[in-house]
């Protein structure tokens, strides 16, 4: 067991500050190869107030939201999500960005998701975890796949996204791929 | 009056009237079978005023893109189940679909299925979506049945996300595209 719950090899999770937080998310929003990726919804430039209210109000047994700081500098370079939660089945959605783009493909999502992936199975004793994503992030896909999530669909066209039809994918780990693989 | 679209060989769509609905489906809700095969929450009793107020408090918060509608036989007079899309009006063009029957006398005679093709219908005839979703049991075989005899194709199984009669089943995702509908609904497609 990792005696470390928030801490992993790149990065840490910090709660988030709806202070501090807001501006930072906002700039990453306006990064469109960003932006795109990260929501089913349309981009939109939304200011920091708009994401200071939001971050007050989500906060409850059912939504979980951290800041990842990396640990080299320790500044934020993203956040993660839990939402979805269905405590009767066991299981939850989780959501990832690195909005820092000088952190993309090295790893620390990677690492991050790792950490909530801990913290869904050891902490609030998950079943299952489940993801969507974009089929065409496949730099997302390949991180989900290292952290040992499996695809379990392709919902066709369900996206309009680039100016394109696009496929997301469903993925999902139960826990006991998870205690394979972290043992 | 041509009033096909909310009219079909065995149903027709009506508005949803909180005073009606909410007593049958109160009553409906009793059946425990009936909710678990309809809904991923733990079914709890309860009475038709607070059915009634639910239901009407639904349709304050409901979104420009959220279509719920009641089912009626064509033979009589009351409602035997619900159907609805949600989320219509979203830029990706697609909706998520829900359809129950909660008069058990009538499970496994295809009003469910006639009831969800206008559902389906008023979706690409009306909205022009381009797919309409949904997820269902893995134990409700009658309506996995149903829903791939009206097109849907299964897209995916989320593992053990149900738990229910004391073990795990998968949650399965099913859609159906614009294209598929209308395969099986030449006859509504205008020829120029």
């Amino acid at each position: 067991m990792n005696p470390s719950l928030f801490t992993g090899k790149l990065v840490r999770l910090a709660g988030q500050d709806p202070e501090i937080d807001p501006e930072r998310i906002a700039r990453w929003n306006r990064d469109t190869e960003y932006g795109g990726f990260i929501s089913v919804h349309p981009m939109q430039l939304e200011g920091p107030a708009k994401w200071r209210e939001r971050l007050q109000g989500e906060v409850t047994d059912r939504h979980y939201h951290f800041s990842i700081h990396a640990l080299d500098g320790d500044q934020p370079i993203g956040f993660e999500s839990i939402f979805g939660t269905r405590n009767q089945h066991g299981d939850c959605w989780v959501g990832i960005g690195i909005g820092d783009r000088a952190y993309w493909g090295r790893g620390y999502g990677t690492d991050a998701m790792r950490l909530l992936l801990q913290f869904c199975f050891q902490e609030l004793n998950k079943h299952r975890v489940s993801l969507a994503v974009l089929s065409n992030n496949t730099r997302a896909i390949r991180s989900y796949l290292k952290n040992g999530f499996v695809q379990e669909g392709v919902v066709r066209g369900s996206d309009h996204r680039f100016g394109l039809r696009q496929d997301v994918v469903v993925m999902g780990i139960l826990r006991s791929e998870w205690q394979a693989a972290v043992t | 009056m041509n009033n096909s679209l909310l009219v079909g060989k065995l149903t027709r769509l009506v508005q949803i009237d909180p005073e009606p609905l909410g007593e049958n489906y109160a009553r409906w809700a009793r059946d425990t079978e009936f909710m678990q095969l309809f809904d991923t929450e733990a079914p709890v009793p309860r009475d038709a005023k607070k059915t009634q107020e639910w239901l009407r408090k639904r349709m304050e918060k409901a979104r420009p893109g959220d279509f719920g509608f009641v089912i009626y036989p064509l033979e009589d007079d009351r409602p035997i189940g619900v159907t609805g899309l949600w989320d219509a009006m979203n830029p990706n063009r697609d909706a998520w679909v829900s359809v129950g029957i909660g008069e058990r006398e009538l499970w496994g005679k295809r009003y469910g299925s006639d009831a969800l093709d206008l559902t389906l219908g008023f979706a690409f005839r009306e909205l022009n979506l381009h797919r309409v979703n949904l997820n269902t049991f893995e134990f409700n075989e009658r309506a996995v049945r149903s829903y791939l005899r009206l097109g849907f194709q299964a897209e995916g199984e989320m593992r053990g996300a149900m738990r229910r009669y004391g073990r795990r089943y998968n949650l399965v995702y099913m859609g159906v595209l614009r294209e598929e509908w209308y395969a099986r609904h030449r006859d509504l497609l205008e020829t120029a």
